[in-house]
C-alpha cells in the first residue's frame, strides 16, 4: 500500500527541488533565454540611467548652467533702464555682452568669441582656471581666455594682446565656465572680460551685432520662471526679448536630451521586442528539449500545475540571473556612453545608480520573460503524458490560456512602456508598428509553408526534403521567419542610421564655403573692405550684405494683422517668430533664391515699403503678398507690404534671410555689413595671415569667422552626435544578433534527425549542405526585402522624425550589411552542422 | 482511496480508444473488459499494433479511454482529467518503460526520488538511497543516466517505480532494449522486487518465455483480448 499523501500539487518547496535538480548548473538549453533578458535588461538599464541621470544633471544644475534663474536676450542694444529695473524687482541681476570680434598679438590674429560679463558674474557657480583658481568676472584690461585662443594668438598668461582698440592682459587660462552649455554653438574661442571692454574697444557702436544678456538670480527662490517671463513679456510686448529659464538652460542640450531620450527610448524598445522574440523561442526550444522530461514526471504522477510550477521556476531564475546580470552591466557601461556623449551634454562622471530605470528595466525584463514564456509552458501543462511522448511528429497544439496569457503580458509592457514614457505617442507608435511587423512576418512565415506546400514535389530527394522541412507538422518556419526578420532587420537599421548620419555630415557641412564670414564691417569701408583683400587676393570672391536685427512684431491682413505677442502658442514652423532674427534689405534678388509669389521690386524702387518673406516661414504663419508685416528694430516699430515670397535653398553656405526688405523699409536704420570672402585655392598662409592682420588693424570693430575651424567643429559634433547614436543603436544588434543565433540552433537541433538519417541512407555531406543551403537560402531570400523594409523604416523614423535629419542613406552599404547578415546566418546555419557531417554514420546515430 | 484485497485492482468494462481526426478515426482499443485481481502477475503478449501499449497507457492513466468504465486500485478512472489520473497514479502505480525514460538531468538517486517527492513523502532522499541498494546500484546512487549502462539504467527504472510501494507495477517491453543475458537479470530483479512489495505486476512483452513465468497471459490482437488463461484455467477448473 502506498504511503502518498493526497496532495493536489505540489508545494513550491518540493518543485523548487524538483526544478534546482533538473536545471543544469551551466544553465544549457536557457542559455538564449538568458543572452537576451540580459540583453533587453542591459539596454534598458543603461539607457534609462543615462537619460535620468542626463536629466536630473539638466535639471539639478540648471542654474548653474544658465547663470542664473531666468535670463533675457536681445540683440544689438542693451536692456533700457526701465527694463533692467523691472528685472532687478525679481533678484540680483548680471549683465553683459557677447559678440564675435578679432584678437591679435604681434603678427597673430585670431577670430574669438568675446564674452564680456559684469562683477555680479556668475551669479551661480565659478569659473575655473587651469591654474586652479576659481574666480568670477575679470577686472579692468585683464581677461580670461580659452586655452584656443592662447594658442591662436601664441601667448602666455602674462602677455598682452588687443582687441578693438584697447590693450589686454591674458590674465589666466579658462579650464572650465559654468554657463558654457547655455551660451550654444561657438564660433570662436572664448574671451572673458569685464562688462565695460566692448564699448572701451569700439566694438559696441549702433548697428553693431551684438548681443546683451541679463540674468537674474530669484530673491524668492519659489518664484516660477514662466510667471515671470510671462509678466516681463506684458510689461515689454515690444522688447524682442528672447528668454531662457532655469528649467531649460540650454535649449540646445534640452533639445538634443529630448531627441536621445527618445532615440534611445526607441532603441530599448526594439531591444525589448527582439529581445522578446529571442526570449519566446529560447523558452520554446528549452520546453522542446525537456520534453521527453516533461512527459516522464507526468507518468510519475506529475499534475500540470506540477510542470507550470517546476518550470516556471526555472525560467524564473534564468530570467532573475538575466535580469540582474543585465542591470549591473548597464551600471556598469552607462559611464562609457557617458563618454561618448561628453562635451554634448552635462552627464555626471563615474557609475550612477538611478533607482527608478533600473527598477522598469528589471520589471520589462520579467514581464518580456513571463509573456513570452507563458504560450510554451501552458503548451507544455496541457497535454497527456503519451500525447508529449508522441508530440515528436504531432506537434502541441494552441491553449487557449496561453494566448489570453501571453496577450495581457503584452498588454501589460506595453501600458508600461506608455505610462513610463515621456513621448507616449512615439512609443505608441513604434509598439504599434513593431506589432504590425510581428503580424506580418508571422503572415510571411505562414506564406511561405503554404508555398513550399503547393508547389510540386522535386524529383530530388534532398530538395524534397529541404522543402518538405519548410511545412512539415512541427516545423520551425514560423519562429525562425520572425526572428530571422527581426534580426536582420536590426542589421539594416544600423547600417542605414550609420550611412544616413555620414550623409548628412556631408551634405550638411558644405565641402565649399566661404573661407570667412566678417561682420560688422562700418558701411562706409565697404570700398576699403574690397580693396584689402584685391590687394592681396586679386581673385577673391567677395559679397556684402546689410544686416541688421530685428524682431516681428505683427502680420497679416492689413487691418487685421496678428500681434504676436497676443499669441499664445507660436504656429508650428514659425520659429522665425521667436526673438530677434537677421534682416537685410536689397535692390535685386538675392542669389540662391527664387521668386514662387509676387514680383521682386525694381532696384529704384522708392514707394511703399516692401518685404520679401521665405516661402516656409509664409506657409507656417499664412502670410500671402499683400499682407503686412512689422517688425521692430533698434525699438523703432516699421510697416511693410509683402511683395513676393521666396525660396531658399538654405543649404547654400551663404547669407540667407527670412526677411528681405526693399532698401526704403529699413535702409536709414544703423547698420553694418556682413561678407563673405572666397578666397582662391593656395598655399600661401602667410598670405591670409598678413589679411587677417591687416583686416583687424584696418576694422578693428569687426570680426572674422574662420568658417574652416567652424565647419571642423560642426563636423566633430555630427560625428559624435553619430558614434553615441550608433553606440546606442549597437545594443539592438547585440539582441539580434542573440535572437538570429538562437533561432537557428534551435532549428537546427530540430533537423538533426534528419540529417543523420540521410547520412545513415547515403546522402553525401555535400549534398546534405546543399539542401540545407536551399532551405536556409529561401528563407533568407524572402527576409531580406522584409528585413530591408523593415529596418529602414524604423531608421527612416529616427533620422527624420527623431534627428530631423535628411534621409541620405547609403544604399549600397545597407545592401551589403545585409548581405553579411545572410552569409552570416547561412554560415551559422551550415556551419554548425558540420561536426555532425564529419562524423562517421554509426557514430552520427549514437549521438542522436 | 485504501484498496482491499477483495476488489479487483483492474476492473475494466468496454474500454475503447479512438485516436486520430474525426475525418480518419483510428480505433485503437475496442471492447476491452479485464478484471486483474491485487497481487497478481500478468503478461500482455501481442504482435506489434495489436493495442497491447495503448492498453497499458489507459489502465496505467497515461491515456484517457474514449469510452467504458475503468477503476484501478479502487478508483474510478472514467471520469478522471488529465491531472486526475496524474494524482492517482502519484505513488500507487509504478511504471517501467522499454526506453527507460530516466530524466537525463539527475543523479539515479534523484531520479528515484523523484516520483515519492511528487507524491509529498517526506523520506524521500534515504529510500530512494535504500531502493538503489536493492536493486544493486548503492555504489551508482550519484551518477547521471549517461553515466550508467542500459542495463543500469532499468535497474533505477525499477528502483524508480517501486520505492513508493506501489500497488501496481506496469512494465512495457521491460527488457527490449537489453541483451538476452541482461534482459534475464532485469525480469528477475522485477519479479523480485514486485514479490517483497506485494504489488499487481502487468508485463507487456513479446518474449513467450517471459510470459510464460507470469500467473496469467493475456493475447491481444487487433484491439481485442483474443485469449486469457484465467479464462482457460476458470474453464478448466
Amino acid at each position: 500500500m502506498s504511503d502518498a499523501s493526497a496532495t493536489t500539487g505540489l508545494s513550491w518547496g518540493t518543485a523548487w527541488l524538483i526544478a534546482r535538480r533538473d536545471l543544469n548548473a551551466r544553465f544549457r538549453g536557457l542559455r538564449l533565454l538568458l543572452v537576451c533578458i540580459f540583453l533587453g535588461t542591459g539596454a534598458l538599464a543603461a539607457i534609462g540611467t543615462l537619460t535620468a541621470s542626463i536629466e536630473r544633471e539638466l535639471a539639478a544644475s540648471g542654474q548653474e548652467l544658465l547663470g542664473g534663474d531666468l535670463e533675457i536676450e536681445v540683440w544689438q542694444r542693451d536692456l533700457t533702464s526701465d527694463e533692467q529695473s523691472a528685472l532687478g524687482e525679481y533678484g540680483e541681476i548680471s549683465g553683459g555682452y557677447r559678440l564675435q570680434a578679432m584678437a591679435s598679438a604681434g603678427d597673430n590674429a585670431a577670430p574669438v568669441e568675446l564674452k564680456a560679463v559684469d562683477d555680479k558674474w556668475p551669479l551661480y557657480g565659478t569659473l575655473d582656471l587651469m591654474d586652479g583658481r576659481e574666480t568670477g568676472a575679470p577686472g579692468g584690461t585683464e581677461a580670461w581666455l580659452a586655452q584656443g585662443a592662447m594658442d591662436r594668438l601664441d601667448i602666455n598668461v602674462g602677455d598682452t594682446f588687443t582687441v578693438g582698440t584697447v590693450t589686454l592682459t591674458a590674465a589666466g587660462v579658462i579650464e572650465n565656465e559654468p554657463d558654457r552649455l547655455s551660451e550654444g554653438f561657438q564660433l570662436g574661442p572664448t574671451v572673458l572680460v569685464a562688462k565695460d571692454v566692448p564699448n572701451n574697444a569700439g566694438l559696441i557702436q549702433p548697428g553693431s551685432l551684438y548681443q546683451s544678456k541679463y540674468r537674474v538670480a530669484f530673491e524668492n527662490t519659489g518664484e516660477n520662471p514662466e510667471v515671470v517671463e510671462e509678466a516681463l513679456s506684458d510689461a515689454f510686448p515690444n522688447a524682442g526679448f528672447d528668454f531662457r529659464s532655469r528649467d531649460r538652460a540650454s535649449p540646445g542640450a534640452d533639445r538634443f536630451v529630448r531627441q536621445m531620450s527618445d532615440f534611445l527610448t526607441l532603441v530599448g524598445l526594439a531591444a525589448l521586442v527582439i529581445a522578446g522574440i529571442g526570449i519566446a523561442g529560447g523558452v520554446s526550444s528549452y520546453l522542446e528539449a525537456r520534453r521527453n522530461g516533461i512527459a516522464t514526471l507526468k507518468v510519475l504522477g506529475a499534475s500540470s500545475r506540477d510542470i507550470v510550477r517546476i518550470y516556471s521556476l526555472q525560467i524564473a531564475v534564468a530570467a532573475l540571473i538575466g535580469s540582474a546580470a543585465g542591470l549591473t552591466v548597464g551600471i556598469l557601461i552607462t559611464p562609457l556612453l557617458g563618454l561618448a556623449l561628453e562635451g554634448l551634454l552635462p552627464v555626471e562622471s563615474g557609475f550612477v545608480i538611478e533607482p527608478a530605470p533600473l527598477l522598469l528595466a528589471g520589471a520589462y525584463g520579467l514581464l518580456v520573460a513571463f509573456a513570452f514564456a507563458a504560450a510554451p509552458l501552458l503548451r507544455a501543462r496541457s497535454f497527456p503524458a503519451m500525447a508529449l511522448m508522441r508530440s515528436r511528429i504531432v506537434p502541441l497544439s494552441r491553449d487557449k490560456r496561453a494566448l489570453i496569457a501571453t496577450g495581457a503580458g503584452i498588454a501589460a509592457i506595453c501600458a508600461l512602456a506608455l505610462i513610463t514614457t515621456a513621448q507616449p505617442l512615439l512609443s505608441g507608435g513604434f509598439l504599434l508598428g513593431a506589432g504590425a511587423a510581428l503580424i506580418a512576418l508571422a503572415a510571411l512565415g505562414l506564406l511561405i509553408q503554404y508555398v513550399a506546400r503547393k508547389i510540386p514535389r522535386p524529383s530530388s530527394p534532398l530538395l524534397r526534403s529541404a522543402l518538405s522541412n519548410l511545412y512539415r507538422p512541427g516545423a520551425p518556419t514560423g519562429a525562425l521567419v520572425t526572428a530571422l526578420g527581426f534580426g536582420l532587420a536590426s542589421f539594416v537599421l544600423l547600417a542605414a542610421i550609420q550611412s544616413a548620419i555620414d550623409g548628412n555630415i556631408q551634405s550638411r557641412v558644405p565641402q565649399e564655403a566661404p573661407d570667412y564670414f566678417v561682420l560688422d564691417v562700418p558701411r562706409d569701408g565697404e570700398e576699403t573692405f574690397y580693396q584689402v583683400i584685391e590687394d592681396r587676393f586679386p581673385d577673391a570672391g567677395i559679397r556684402a550684405v546689410p544686416t541688421l536685427r530685428g524682431a516681428i512684431l505683427a502680420y497679416g491682413a492689413e487691418g487685421d494683422m496678428i500681434r504676436v505677442a497676443d499669441l499664445e502658442e507660436l504656429p508650428e514652423g514659425a520659429w522665425a517668430l521667436r526673438g530677434e532674427r537677421g534682416l537685410t534689405y536689397a535692390d535685386e534678388l538675392p542669389m540662391g533664391n527664387r521668386v514662387v509669389d509676387g514680383e521682386w521690386w525694381s532696384a529704384d524702387h522708392n514707394g511703399e515699403p516692401l518685404v520679401s518673406v521665405d516661402a516656409e516661414f509664409a506657409e507656417a504663419v499664412d502670410l500671402e503678398v499683400g499682407d503686412m508685416l512689422t517688425i521692430g528694430i533698434l525699438g523703432v516699430e516699421r510697416t511693410a507690404r509683402v511683395a513676393n515670397v521666396r525660396e531658399i535653398d538654405w543649404e547654400s553656405m551663404g547669407f540667407n534671410f527670412t526677411l528681405v526688405f526693399s532698401r526704403n523699409a529699413i535702409a536709414d536704420a544703423p547698420h553694418n555689413l556682413a561678407a563673405t570672402i572666397e578666397l582662391p585655392e593656395s598655399d600661401d598662409t602667410g598670405l591670409r595671415g598678413e589679411l587677417l592682420r591687416e583686416l583687424v588693424r584696418e576694422f578693428p570693430s569687426s570680426s572674422v569667422i574662420e568658417v574652416g575651424e567652424v565647419l571642423t567643429e560642426a563636423r566633430t559634433l555630427l560625428e559624435q552626435v553619430g558614434l553615441a547614436t550608433l553606440a546606442a543603436a549597437a545594443v539592438a544588434v547585440l539582441a539580434g544578433l542573440a535572437v538570429l543565433m538562437g533561432a537557428i540552433a534551435a532549428a537546427r537541433a530540430a533537423r538533426m534527425y534528419d540529417t543523420v538519417v540521410l547520412r545513415v541512407l547515403g546522402a553525401s555531406r555535400r549534398q546534405i549542405l546543399a539542401m540545407q543551403l536551399a532551405e536556409y537560402g529561401l528563407i533568407a531570400a524572402a527576409l531580406a526585402v522584409v528585413a530591408l523594409a523593415l529596418g529602414s523604416g524604423l531608421g527612416w523614423v529616427i533620422i527624420t522624425q527623431l534627428f530631423e535629419f535628411d534621409w541620405l542613406p547609403a544604399w549600397g552599404e545597407v545592401l551589403a550589411v545585409l548581405g553579411l547578415g545572410l552569409a552570416m546566418v547561412l554560415a551559422f546555419a551550415l556551419g554548425g552542422s558540420l561536426p555532425l557531417l564529419r562524423a562517421k554514420p554509426a557514430q552520427a546515430l549514437r549521438e542522436l | 482511496m485504501p484498496v482491499t484485497k477483495l476488489s479487483p485492482a483492474i476492473s475494466a468494462r468496454n474500454l475503447t480508444l479512438t485516436l486520430g481526426s474525426a475525418d480518419a478515426p483510428v480505433d485503437i482499443l475496442r471492447g476491452i473488459d479485464l478484471d486483474i485481481a491485487p497481487g497478481e502477475v500478468v503478461a500482455l503478449l501481442g504482435p506489434s499494433g495489436s493495442g497491447k501499449s495503448s492498453l497499458m497507457a489507459v489502465l496505467s492513466g497515461l491515456e484517457r479511454a474514449t469510452g467504458g468504465t475503468l477503476t484501478v486500485a479502487g478508483q474510478d478512472f472514467t471520469n478522471l482529467d488529465e491531472d486526475g489520473l496524474a494524482e492517482a497514479r502519484r505513488g500507487r502505480i509504478g511504471i517501467v518503460l522499454q526506453a527507460f525514460h530516466l530524466l537525463p538531468t539527475m543523479t539515479a538517486a534523484e531520479n528515484v526520488a523523484t516520483p515519492m517527492e511528487l507524491a509529498g513523502t517526506k523520506d524521500a532522499q534515504p529510500r530512494s538511497m535504500a531502493e538503489l541498494e536493492a536493486v544493486g546500484l548503492g555504489h551508482r546512487t550519484g551518477h547521471y543516466p549517461t553515466q550508467l549502462s542500459g542495463g543500469e539504467q532499468q535497474r533505477v527504472a525499477i528502483a524508480r517505480a517501486t520505492a513508493p510501494r506501489p500497488d501496481l507495477i506496469f512494465a512495457d517491453e521491460p527488457t527490449g532494449n537489453l541483451d538476452v543475458g541482461t534482459g534475464e537479470e532485469i525480469v528477475e530483479l522485477l519479479f523480485a522486487r514486485r514479490a517483497e512489495t506485494g504489488a499487481t505486476l502487468l508485463i507487456i512483452t513479446h518474449d513467450r518465455s517471459l510470459a510464460e513465468k507470469c500467473e496469467r497471459v493475456i493475447t491481444m490482437a487487433d484491439g481485442v483480448i483474443v485469449s486469457d488463461t484465467s479464462e482457460i484455467r476458470g474453464a478448466a477448473e
